[in-house]
């Protein structure tokens, strides 16, 4: 095999290459993988944090499976995923060909505003939400306004009602940068091509799902991807609202990590969950991308 | 494609209902920290409004100590991930050696991998090292994450920038630094400023890491102010949304100004070339 | 394109890290218990030094916040070598925190932590905390302070018991939970005077309830507010002495006897007869008391630390009562506020037992009965400052007096505090039955016991 490639430019130097390569891969190495593997290695231990660790095997990995506190918090985090991801997308797609099919006045200014939740930090979000669902906060105010009396309530103590409050915040957060996502989409589709089935005798609907929909699936998997990561990830949020609470109706897997490991002083369970998310978050990635590949032209 | 009246309007309502939908938690802060205070304390007030409440929770709240703190981490962060991604991105995108697909897949692992999954062997492997409670324990890991995304961002980019510059670079002699440096990092001015505006809102917006790291006050991140602030503000909201604005504003500002960057970074992140 | 030699250099990479990863977590933790110094204690803290403490407080609220300003403030004139550093957080945040801060590398010097085991108790077991004993015979605390009450902050030096042993903090001021009564409207409802019986109580529940007021205001959010509430009711049921047993963590109790299941039922009761407000789990704990000194609500079942504030709010139109009881001997949750340790990895430990001596001081005693809250020594050559006050000291002396202080419920294991706000929430939404409610806790309880030996 010739260890030259011919594809780069001529008289180039390779060691070079791994000298540019150096700093970066150093930090990421030390701080980020090694730390993977060192999780993976607590993950089987049974760790107080302070003194010697004792073999666990897999057994944290079992308790995973096994605690239905452990079992739940994976649950709530799937409900989160319905919230960030798949609702801001249906909302988006329908937000976005809206937008994309009238010329609308001020597109950039809308636009600026509507991504505007992404850039401010979540806890900010988080103690913006805590008051708007408190009993006497703005969401309660505005359902008594509309007549929907029966509705209000503390929303983040209520058991029901709590999850999907908290995960109601990250629809908020997602739309935004879900429908900015799909209108860039949007705006590279061929005008001929919506000529074509207009001359087919499509009617709007019909426009959406022949021609924009297909369309915009690599925007599509990368707003799946970007709101379905947020959504495993979610610890800010939940610190700050509810802490996991009332009782455990809240609770996600970032934060049990961190009541685990820190607070609990189960630090091999926590690696345990630490790395079950991790590679929950890596699959689904893996997946989305997968999908998204093989059904692109 | 004529576009009926009524279309144009309901297009209007839309749009208009949702930015106020995105606006309004937003302004429910403002309002509040420009709001009489709640607890009956009495401030002075201008046309209505009382920009007292953010100085009182600025000293209350400790603010400008953490703010300083964000800063210097923020800097710090987006200065070295921004330079070693350039190299990293340089050397992936433009140079062909053995191990570069590997180590492009090495990097990529980064991006997805969540704070949670290192922070606790971090934690305790600092503090065996006595480095919790500095702020190499806040600053290095998240110069690996930033590099992790950056060296992706920057090789996207270096792949698609000119070969033929470098090629005819190269024919005059230039040794490969002046090449990077002077020729293609100018040229990719839109790139980079994009990539450190997003490492400065993630570092700023960080909580995590910091919460974990760090216990000494004088170390502690913004956002980590703003928590302990709710906690032990417990009369009342004014202040606490007076921390709130403090906390969230340098992004935004930052944002506001330079929002295409923002955009255009986050659409184009994670789209395969 | 990847070829084999670059993945064999990616598996041997890999492999190294594992390797190198090899070592068990824990085995290069310094993990022994710090060697308790010996010899004089330095009383005379202006000999220490140019000294700076580290402080870490939890007084945010209204008295609280204002005794320990005024303290640091004379402390610091009459030791100005000695500079101190004040972080305040909320007790929540303190918790959190302290527990990271205290296994790091650089804790604070001085800190309020929570007697329980989940706090305390983790922290002797870890070495974390300086033993107290010979700054105690120096400075003559053990004089001024009944043993009883450094119990509430004592364990054995390996963690393992509660309740007894070396002394690890000292707290300001004492705790009990009772029921502050809104008096005006008490009587606008037609009931003439506080209730004097447990069955008088309960039915005054009724009659407010009737007349369409909210008979008892409780917030819950927070989760540790309903194990006062819980405790009171449980403290009517259950004998002092099981409850003594249940609460420090010790052996031979039970969580599921007949007493605590009707304990369990009548807190379910009250949840279905309307007398807790509809958003129990919803509010939190200060809006809750908030909403009570501006005149919702006519009970609360809070302890002694919210004194200022409510006073200050409502004059007297409050007053403060034990929980009355049925056979004439009140038991109460109480004991102490949360104590102050020093840390084991502190470089001045001197200076910091001398902090603590000057805010429990006879002078600092005083400061603090000024300020409206209810310090633990000395108590009865202390001046209360209004009606609310007196009726407080009152209490909390007839309580001391009566022995009828039980402990906190969530002092008696690492994770009781956790499991019992939790099945606490979920019994006051309906989500547990008692049985249920009892079951968790148990398992909890007598779990811990049996692996604490």
């Amino acid at each position: 095999m010739a260890q030259r490639t011919s594809a780069g430019p001529p008289g180039e130097p390779r060691r070079v290459a791994y000298l540019y390569l150096l700093p970066a891969f150093l930090v990421y190495a030390a701080f980020l993988l090694y730390p993977l593997v060192r999780s993976i290695q607590i993950s089987l231990y049974d760790w107080n944090g302070n003194t010697l660790a004792t073999w666990a095997g897999l057994d944290n990995y079992a308790e995973v499976v096994t605690d239905p506190a452990l079992r739940s918090s994976f649950g709530h985090a799937l409900v989160l995923v319905f919230f960030y991801a798949v609702l801001p997308l249906v909302i988006g797609l329908g937000l976005a060909s809206i937008l994309n099919r009238a010329r609308v006045r001020g597109l950039a200014f809308f636009r600026t505003v509507i991504f505007l939740p992404q850039v401010v930090a979540m806890v900010v979000i988080g103690v913006a939400w805590r008051r708007m669902y408190a009993p006497d906060g703005s969401v309660n105010d505005l359902l008594r306004a509309v007549g929907l009396d029966s509705l209000a309530r503390g929303w983040l103590g209520d058991y029901t009602a709590a999850l999907p409050a908290v995960g109601f915040i990250g629809t908020w957060f997602e739309i935004g940068l879900v429908t900015v996502l799909l209108l860039a989409g949007m705006g590279q589709i061929s005008g001929e091509l919506y000529e074509a089935a207009r001359l087919d005798g499509a009617g709007p609907v019909r426009e959406f799902f022949a021609v924009t929909l297909p369309s915009v699936r690599g925007e599509m998997a990368v707003a799946l991807t970007l709101t379905v990561i947020a959504a495993l990830r979610t610890f800010d949020l939940v610190y700050i609202t509810t802490r996991g609470g009332p009782g455990l109706s809240t609770s996600v897997p970032s934060f049990e990590v961190y009541n685990r490991a820190f607070q609990q002083g189960r630090v091999g369970s926590a690696a345990a969950v630490a790395v079950v998310l991790t590679l929950i978050i890596f699959l689904i990635s893996v997946g989305i991308t997968r999908v998204a590949d093989r059904d692109s032209r | 494609m004529r576009v009926s009246r009524a279309e144009r309007t309901a297009n209007y309502v839309i749009l208009v209902g949702f930015a106020m939908f995105a606006l309004y938690p937003v302004l429910t802060i403002l309002a509040a920290a420009l709001g009489p205070d709640d607890t009956g304390r009495a401030t002075s007030s201008v046309l209505g409004l009382h920009p007292g409440n953010f100085s009182i929770a600025w000293n209350v709240g400790h603010f400008s100590s953490y703010l300083a703190t964000s800063v210097l981490v923020s800097t710090t962060v987006v200065v070295v991930s921004v330079v070693f991604s350039i190299l990293s991105g340089f050397a992936l995108g433009t140079m062909r050696f053995r191990g570069s697909t590997l180590l492009f897949y090495a990097f990529l692992v980064g991006i997805m991998m969540p704070s949670e999954a290192i922070v606790v062997p971090l934690y305790y492997d600092l503090r065996t090292l006595g480095l919790t409670d500095t702020l190499w324990a806040v600053v290095l890991p998240q110069i690996a994450q930033s590099v992790a995304f950056g060296t992706f961002w920057m090789r996207a980019y270096f792949r698609t920038s000119s070969r033929s510059l470098v090629e005819a670079a190269r024919l005059d002699g230039a040794s490969t630094r002046r090449i990077l440096w002077s020729v293609l990092v100018p040229l990719a001015r839109p790139a980079i400023v994009t990539l450190t505006v997003l490492v400065f809102m993630w570092t700023w917006n960080e909580f995590l890491i910091p919460l974990v790291m760090v216990t000494s006050e004088s170390l502690r991140t913004a956002p980590l102010g703003l928590a302990f602030f709710q906690g032990q503000y417990t009369q009342g909201f004014t202040l606490l949304a007076a921390g709130a604005c403090i906390v969230a504003t340098p992004v935004v500002l930052v944002y506001l100004f330079l929002q295409r960057h923002f955009i255009a970074g986050m659409l184009e992140g994670a789209v395969r070339e | 394109m990847r070829s084999r030699p670059t993945t064999l250099l990616a598996t041997a990479g890999l492999i190294g890290a594992v390797a190198l990863a090899a070592c068990t977590p824990g085995s290069n933790a310094d993990n022994k218990p710090a060697a308790s110094a010996t010899g004089q204690v330095t009383t005379d803290a202006s000999k220490l030094g140019t000294v700076t403490l580290t402080v870490w407080d939890q007084e945010v609220r209204g008295g609280q916040a204002a005794q320990i300003q005024e303290l640091n403030k004379e402390f610091q004139a009459k030791y100005p070598n000695i500079t101190l550093k004040r972080v305040t957080r909320s007790f929540d945040d303190l918790k959190t925190t302290l527990k990271l801060a205290l296994s790091g590398n650089q804790p604070p010097d001085v800190f309020q932590a929570n007697n329980g085991r989940p706090d305390m108790g983790s922290f002797v077991q870890a070495g974390q905390l300086v033993p107290l004993d010979r700054y105690a015979e120096a400075y003559k605390w053990t004089d001024r302070y009944p043993e009883t009450v450094r119990n509430y902050s004592s364990y054995s030096t390996d963690g393992k018991t509660f309740g007894t042993g070396t002394l690890y903090g000292l707290p300001q001021v004492g705790e009990v939970v009772g029921i502050y009564v809104n008096t005006a409207k008490l009587k606008a409802a037609g009931v003439n005077e506080p209730p004097k019986t447990w069955a008088d109580f309960e039915a005054s529940l009724a009659t407010l309830k009737a007349k369409g007021e909210l008979p008892l205001v409780l917030g819950n959010l927070d989760k540790w507010p309903a194990i006062h509430v819980f405790g009171t009711v449980q403290a009517q049921n259950v004998q002092p002495d099981a409850i003594r047993t249940l609460g420090f963590g010790q052996k031979g109790g039970s969580w599921k006897t007949p007493e605590n299941a009707k304990a369990a039922q009548t807190l379910v009761d009250w949840v279905n007869k309307g007398y807790l407000s509809k958003d129990v789990n919803g509010q939190g704990y200060d809006p809750a008391w908030q909403a009570f000194s501006k005149g919702t609500g006519v009970y609360l079942i809070a302890g002694t630390w919210l004194q200022a504030d409510l006073g200050k709010a409502m004059g007297d139109k409050v007053t403060f009562m034990l929980p009355p009881s049925a056979s004439g001997t009140p038991a109460a949750t109480g004991g102490t506020g949360i104590p102050w340790a020093v840390s084991s990895k502190s470089k001045h430990p001197d200076a910091a037992a001398a902090y603590i001596n000057f805010i429990t001081s006879p002078n600092a005693m005083a400061v603090l009965a000024k300020n409206d809250n209810l310090p633990i020594a000395d108590t009865a050559e202390q001046e209360a400052t209004g009606p609310l006050g007196k009726a407080v000291f009152e209490a909390f002396g007839t309580a001391v007096q009566k022995n009828a202080l039980v402990p906190y419920l969530d002092y008696a294991t690492p994770t009781m505090a956790d499991t019992l706000g939790a099945s606490l929430q979920d019994l006051l939404a309906k989500k547990a039955t008692p049985e249920q409610f009892l079951d968790t806790v148990e398992k909890d309880y007598s779990g811990f016991v049996s692996s604490n030996g």
